[in-house]
């Protein structure tokens, strides 16, 4: 039988719904690969099939995820699908094949000598440390309205893992996450849950106007931050390696 | 609370703060600075102290108020010297009527002083906190007046930022040697860590640079906070409510390189700091030289002793994760830390009719004492041979540096080269695998460190052998 390409869009949906049509058809022979638009890479005696989005097919592939391997497979296929990496897709649906095949599927996360199941446990790691250091270098400035706005430009999709985060932090502010690279937000407004919102036009003009205080409290923050380093122990390396450049666009000690 | 009244004129606003700024120099017991100067000379002050963990307490969100607290602690930024910034790292104040040779705020040397109100205080860490800049407060001071004064300034303020301002971030809190017990038990409930500084490693050196200072009023606190903490462990079994009395445990500091003591004096001290007062992390902290005094040794040319520190470090992981004592690593004999080899080799070479071990029956203990084997590999390895025979490339993914275990390991009874179980031979081997040494000290290349460094002793040691590769 040849080999079926189903194909998505990288969203959460799109995502789930091609796992829901590849699983099945083919979670029998397990001959089935997920691309997304845009990464397409032609391969041989391939079928390509286009996937159909809808919640209700996303929604059904999350249960039987979460019902039959269990939340801590879960949580990592969670994560793992919020890389940037044009084989997560594949990666899943194999370690779902992978997992139908064991007895204790809830046991799927710890036979990391499967490639697949390799795969979403390594991806998984790279966006939870992605997050971790978020959270280390996120910088929220005040604006006008007394609303916290910070910006960041991470390389995977982490807005919605750092957000329990700071609404657990910072419950009764007004504040929000831009992920520039992805334009998505997370919005919180004090002592209600946090939301995820993308897609929407934002005014760059607004977001620029900080408060009458915000200018002196970061000029206290970079005093400090000046101060603070031993001039006898300085050391432009061992500083690069802890916190490299590219890191640091968004941080009020390095404007 | 007489104290706050004469020490605060509260400010509301920064705003104000830099409206009421007085022009021109005004002497300097009343002049009136600004906040931006106060947190200069403070900060300045402070960045000595080593510690700026975040670690050890878990705290959620309450859903009300701001803060909450990660096991594993939270670094925000890296300063210009690559220390983490996870505090805000200030003093009360620099004023101090001790006259500690070493201290960049004693107070024969005449440099500005500033005082921080609570307030300010408060309203910095608040500000900060806020926008993600830190993680909490690391608050510190120089001794006013006497040592319950102090402690009293430092309790004010932060009662006032856990209660005023609800603050449920982190906060370290030095204790001064020589307050009362009252004292550091109130800040003891509001605070996550407290420390108190060793200074030096013995009492001899203390007496000689600290001479206000006497080992006796720093071990006090150390131990009323240990008892406390045990105290506080019982009533938590019994209350599951009642107040937690400094979570996140206690720590020190010991100045490496002002005084002729070695390494093993010092690895002694700090394990009978582990062993005897409990304490989270023993800190080391490279002398840097900020005071001209014939007390203190002159400032070595390639600056402070990085590498001496750093390996003191890793001996400090031998103690805390790896099982091992001082006397093993160490002796009279030998009491320095070999500079070309961190000290697990140094040991394993030294102990090679120990060696090699076979991956698939040694117990744990012993794997944790393999070169080249950290402890997390070694819990690796441990569960993965349930599963089947562990060959060499799965050392390889567990996480194992194979250049430095190879000498001492064997996989089903094979050796990864063939080897010969010669001190020489591996010796070679090991140093030229090249450790990998942190930045800092990388630069200095060996040559440099055989012909100037004298493994940070100073002046004191004129002669003596401290590398010992045979």
């Amino acid at each position: 039988m040849v080999k079926r390409i189903y194909i998505c869009h990288d969203t959460k949906e799109g995502l789930f719904s091609a796992l829901y049509d590849a699983w099945k058809e083919c979670r029998e022979t397990g001959e089935a690969g997920i691309a997304f638009y845009g990464s397409l890479e032609s391969e041989l005696f391939c079928e390509y099939v286009e996937t159909i989005p809808n919640s209700k097919k996303a929604n059904a592939v999350e249960q039987m995820i979460w019902k039959n391997m269990g939340k801590e497979a879960y949580g990592r296929i969670y994560q793992a699908s919020k890389s940037m990496d044009s084989g997560k897709g594949t990666a899943i649906f194999q370690t779902m094949v992978a997992a139908r095949k064991i007895k204790q599927s809830d046991k799927i996360m710890d036979h990391l000598t499967n490639p697949a199941v390799k795969k979403v446990h390594d991806l998984s790691r790279t966006v939870g440390n992605e997050e971790l250091f978020f959270k280390e270098i996120l910088r929220f400035r005040e604006l006008k309205n007394g609303i916290l706005y910070a910006r960041i430009e991470p390389k995977h999709r982490i807005v919605e893992g750092i957000a329990p985060h700071f609404e657990g932090r910072l419950p009764m502010e007004n504040w929000m996450i831009y992920d520039a690279v992805h334009q998505e937000f997370a919005v919180h407004e004090a002592g209600k849950r946090w939301i995820l919102v993308s897609d929407v036009p934002i005014d760059g003009e607004l977001l620029k106007d900080v408060s009458e205080s915000e200018g002196e409290i970061q000029r206290l923050w970079k005093q400090f931050f000046h101060d603070i380093s031993i001039k006898e122990r300085e050391s432009d390396i061992r500083q690069k390696r802890m916190l490299p450049l590219k890191y640091r666009k968004n941080m009020v000690e390095f404007e | 609370m007489v104290i706050l009244e004469k020490q605060t004129n509260v400010r509301k606003t920064w705003g104000d703060i830099m409206k009421k700024e007085l022009p021109g120099n005004v002497s300097s017991s009343v002049k009136r600075m600004d906040i931006f100067e106060k947190l200069h000379i403070l900060t300045d002050a402070a960045k000595y102290d080593v510690a700026c963990t975040s670690s050890g307490v878990e705290r959620r969100g309450d859903g009300i108020n701001m803060g909450n607290c990660e096991k594993a602690g939270i670094c925000h930024s890296f300063s210009a010297d690559g220390r983490c910034v996870s505090l805000l790292k200030i003093l009360f104040t620099n004023e101090c009527i001790y006259d500690c040779k070493y201290c960049v705020n004693r107070s024969s040397n005449d440099v500005v002083r500033a005082t921080f109100t609570p307030e300010e205080i408060c309203r910095l860490t608040m500000d900060f906190y806020r926008r993600n800049y830190i993680e909490g407060l690391f608050l510190s001071s120089g001794i006013l007046k006497n040592p319950d004064y102090t402690m009293e300034l430092i309790y004010t303020a932060i009662y006032k930022l856990r209660t005023e301002y609800h603050f449920r971030g982190y906060i370290h809190v030095k204790a001064i040697p020589g307050a009362s017990p009252e004292l550091i038990q109130k800040v003891g409930f509001l605070a996550d860590r407290m420390s108190v500084n060793l200074e030096l490693p013995t009492k001899e050196s203390l007496h000689r640079l600290a001479p206000h200072k006497s080992r006796e009023n720093i071990l006090k606190p150390m131990r009323y906070v240990q008892n406390r903490m045990n105290e506080n462990k019982e009533e938590l079994a019994l209350y599951r409510h009642a107040p937690k009395f400094v979570p996140a445990g206690q720590s020190t500091q010991m100045i490496v390189g002002a005084t002729p003591e070695t390494d093993y004096q010092i690895m002694r001290v700090s394990e009978a700091l582990y062993e005897k007062f409990g304490l989270k992390r023993v800190f080391y902290s490279a002398f840097v030289n900020v005071n001209e005094d014939k007390a203190l040794p002159m400032q070595r040319e390639q600056g402070p002793p990085l590498l001496r520190e750093h390996r003191l470090y890793q001996a400090d992981w031998l103690l805390r994760y790896y099982k091992f004592k001082v006397d093993e690593l160490l002796n009279e004999k030998n009491p320095n830390f070999n500079i070309f080899m961190d000290p697990k080799c140094n040991w394993a070479v030294q102990h090679l009719e120990r060696f090699p071990v076979e991956i698939n029956t040694a117990d744990y203990n012993t794997l944790l004492r393999v070169p080249g084997i950290g402890y997390l590999s070694a819990g690796r390895i441990v569960k993965a041979r349930k599963m089947g025979k562990v060959d060499f490339v799965d050392l390889k993914k567990m996480g194992v540096v194979l250049k430095r275990a190879l000498y001492f390991i064997t996989c089903n009874g094979k050796m990864l080269y063939p080897t010969r179980m010669e001190q020489d031979y591996i010796v070679r081997n090991l140093l030229d695998a090249k450790e990998k040494l942190p930045d800092s000290v990388r630069n200095m290349n060996y040559q440099q460190l055989s012909l100037f460094d004298d493994g940070g002793q100073g002046v004191w040691l004129h002669g003596q052998e401290n590398l010992y590769l045979s």
